[in-house]
């Protein structure tokens, strides 16, 4: 490196372009002396401060998390050191009040998941079998278009079809189905749509690069063996298609797990979520910090588990339908 | 293919656009509409609305801290997600499986309890709510997404790009400033695109990690506790019409991207 700089014959600053001058000054020689001389100071270079990063930032919040959940107090009161204490675990498993909105909480979303992977798996199909290749982008980008809007502005939109003058309304009362305003709103049906409406996108995505990736060719060959429609689906496409399955229900049941303001903006007093819970915790200002701490522990290892299990039953089911 | 399945699955196609569609419809023509009680049917027409909304100071303030904080958080999203991204293309070193899991692990944590543990996380290094929790917030929920964004585009550079720059006599800095960052780009545009959207729509981190002053998904989701409004309708629409455009242009040139 530093022979190279040596025979560089000597330029007047005009010629030479801007990154050559920063190579060869004499402060980045020294620099780039000390620490990239052996492949072991470069390593040190390119890793150090992301890994930092990662730790003290990604890891960081949830450690610290945990060990506040761990507490009897916090934040630490003036005088007194806060004691370790597991008593806000136990709270969970002692008070039926917190039972219903976790077990609501998951049943949600779970269902959620299935429903919306029923309802978009046949569009994912269309848009990556039916489609001309040219137009794949162009039908996919169409129903893009909401997804940009953000969580608020779209669960305001929907607001305005499931309300008592909302556009649902208006249609039943056209078609004659009913005379008064069905009140949509603050329950578990309006929950549910809102959040199917907000995350099937995140099942569309992975849906569709899945079964973009499986070549027609196959389905034809499995027709010309004499597969019926059904065999090749259940034999064919759905196996290869598993990837996509399992991302795209991972990333709607975590988002479906963790989403606070549709429960808040669409549900009642009896659609209380885990997130709502949780949330309750920090907005009194007494002191329950730790209890909500304990609370979203449960939750994200309860949510991780069920996702890495849901996981690994995909894999085993792609490992069986290999055979 | 039979044409009967073919029928039905273009059924279910335009009945899920339709489906996405209907309530933005709803919400653009509510915009218009020149009365105060929103619902059909519409009488008269109006762009009142949109005057109303941009003469309001509040939305104009909250958008304004939007923006702030969305560039701010993408800024640093951009260079962890690319710095990590570069760092995870090394193949194998020891300890690279954690530092993958690591990186995408603010993808996969619940909203709420990001939200939450970034709550607690600022009180532990004694910042207080507000705009530099938010960015922070922001910014680690976004380095996921950068880093998948550009490490995808790393995996198709070729090698010898690099390599010939090093034999003529380029170090690995000069070498990454000038031959693989360019290659990054498009990549790098796409990413930061995205980052943007995601911090200015995101709700849950802004409202825990926030002080008095909203950011503009903040005060919607106030306005909507109160009731709606009309001005809620035009400011809605001009966020869609706006983030649309951008979120668009940043899927369409990244999809060609990675086509070729």
């Amino acid at each position: 490196m530093t022979s190279t700089t040596d025979t560089t014959p000597p330029a007047r600053p005009g010629d030479v372009p801007f990154w050559g001058r920063v190579a060869n000054s004499r402060g980045y020689g020294r620099f780039s002396d000390a620490m990239l001389s052996s492949p072991r100071r470069q390593f040190v270079l390119l890793a150090a401060f992301p890994i930092l990063w990662i730790t003290l930032t990604h890891l960081g919040p949830l450690v610290q998390m945990f060990r506040v959940s761990l507490l009897d107090a916090y934040p630490p009161t003036r005088d007194i050191a806060p004691q370790f204490s597991t008593e806000h675990y136990a709270i969970f498993f002692q008070d039926r009040l917190f039972f219903a909105p976790f077990f609501r909480t998951l049943v949600f979303s779970t269902t959620l998941t299935l429903i919306t992977l029923i309802l978009v798996y046949p569009v994912a199909y269309f848009l990556a079998r039916h489609v001309k290749r040219d137009n794949q982008i162009l039908f996919l980008l169409l129903l893009l278009i909401p997804f940009w809007a953000g969580e608020i502005i779209r669960s305001y939109a929907l607001m305005l079809v499931l309300g008592n003058n909302g556009a649902l309304n208006m249609a039943l009362r056209f078609v004659g189905l009913t005379d008064r305003p069905i009140p949509f709103m603050y329950t578990n049906f309006a929950v549910s749509f809102a959040i199917i409406y907000l995350t099937a996108l995140y099942m569309l995505l992975p849906l569709y690069s899945a079964l973009e990736k499986i070549p027609p060719s196959y389905a034809e060959a499995a027709a010309d063996l004499g597969a019926g429609p059904l065999t090749r689906f259940w034999r064919v496409t759905l196996p290869l298609s598993l990837d996509g399955v399992s991302s795209g229900c991972t990333l709607v049941f975590l988002i479906a797990t963790g989403v606070y303001a549709v429960p808040v903006l669409f549900g009642g007093p009896s659609t209380t979520t885990f997130a709502e819970t949780i949330a309750g915790f920090f907005h009194v200002a007494g002191d329950r910090w730790p209890t909500g701490a304990a609370f979203s522990m449960i939750m994200l290892v309860t949510a991780l588990t069920i996702a890495m299990v849901f996981n690994r039953l995909i894999r085993l089911l792609q490992k069986e339908k290999r055979r | 293919m039979t044409p009967r399945t073919r029928v039905l699955m273009s059924i279910a196609y335009w009945g899920f656009a339709l489906y996405l569609f209907l309530p933005i419809t709803m919400m653009v023509m509510m915009s218009f509409k020149d009365s105060k009680f929103i619902g059909f049917p519409i009488r008269a027409w109006t762009t009142d609305w949109y005057g109303h909304a941009i003469a309001n100071g509040e939305f104009v303030s909250a958008t304004a801290y939007s923006l702030i904080v969305a560039v701010s958080s993408t800024v640093i999203a951009l260079v962890m997600g690319t710095w990590l991204a570069v760092l995870l293309a090394r193949k194998s070193f020891w300890g690279r499986g954690a530092v993958f899991a690591l990186t995408m692990l603010p993808a996969v944590v619940p909203g709420i309890i990001s939200a939450i543990s970034f709550r607690i996380y600022i009180r532990l290094v004694d910042l207080d709510p507000g705009m530099i929790a938010i960015i922070f917030g922001h910014a680690v929920h976004n380095v996921p997404f950068v880093a998948l964004v550009v490490g995808a585009r790393l995996g198709t550079m070729p090698r010898s790009h690099t390599e010939a720059a090093q034999d003529l006599g380029a170090d690995p800095i000069i070498a990454f400033v000038r031959i693989t960052l360019p290659y990054l780009r498009p990549a790098m545009i796409g990413a930061a695109v995205f980052s943007l959207l995601l911090s200015f729509d995101d709700f849950v981190r802004s409202f825990f990690l926030g002080s008095y002053e909203p950011t503009l998904p903040v005060l919607l989701f106030s306005k909507l506790r109160s009731g709606m409004s009309p001005e809620i309708n035009a400011i809605s629409t001009m966020v869609l019409i706006v983030t649309a455009l951008l979120g668009l242009w940043a899927e369409r040139s990244m999809r060609r991207m990675n086509k070729g």
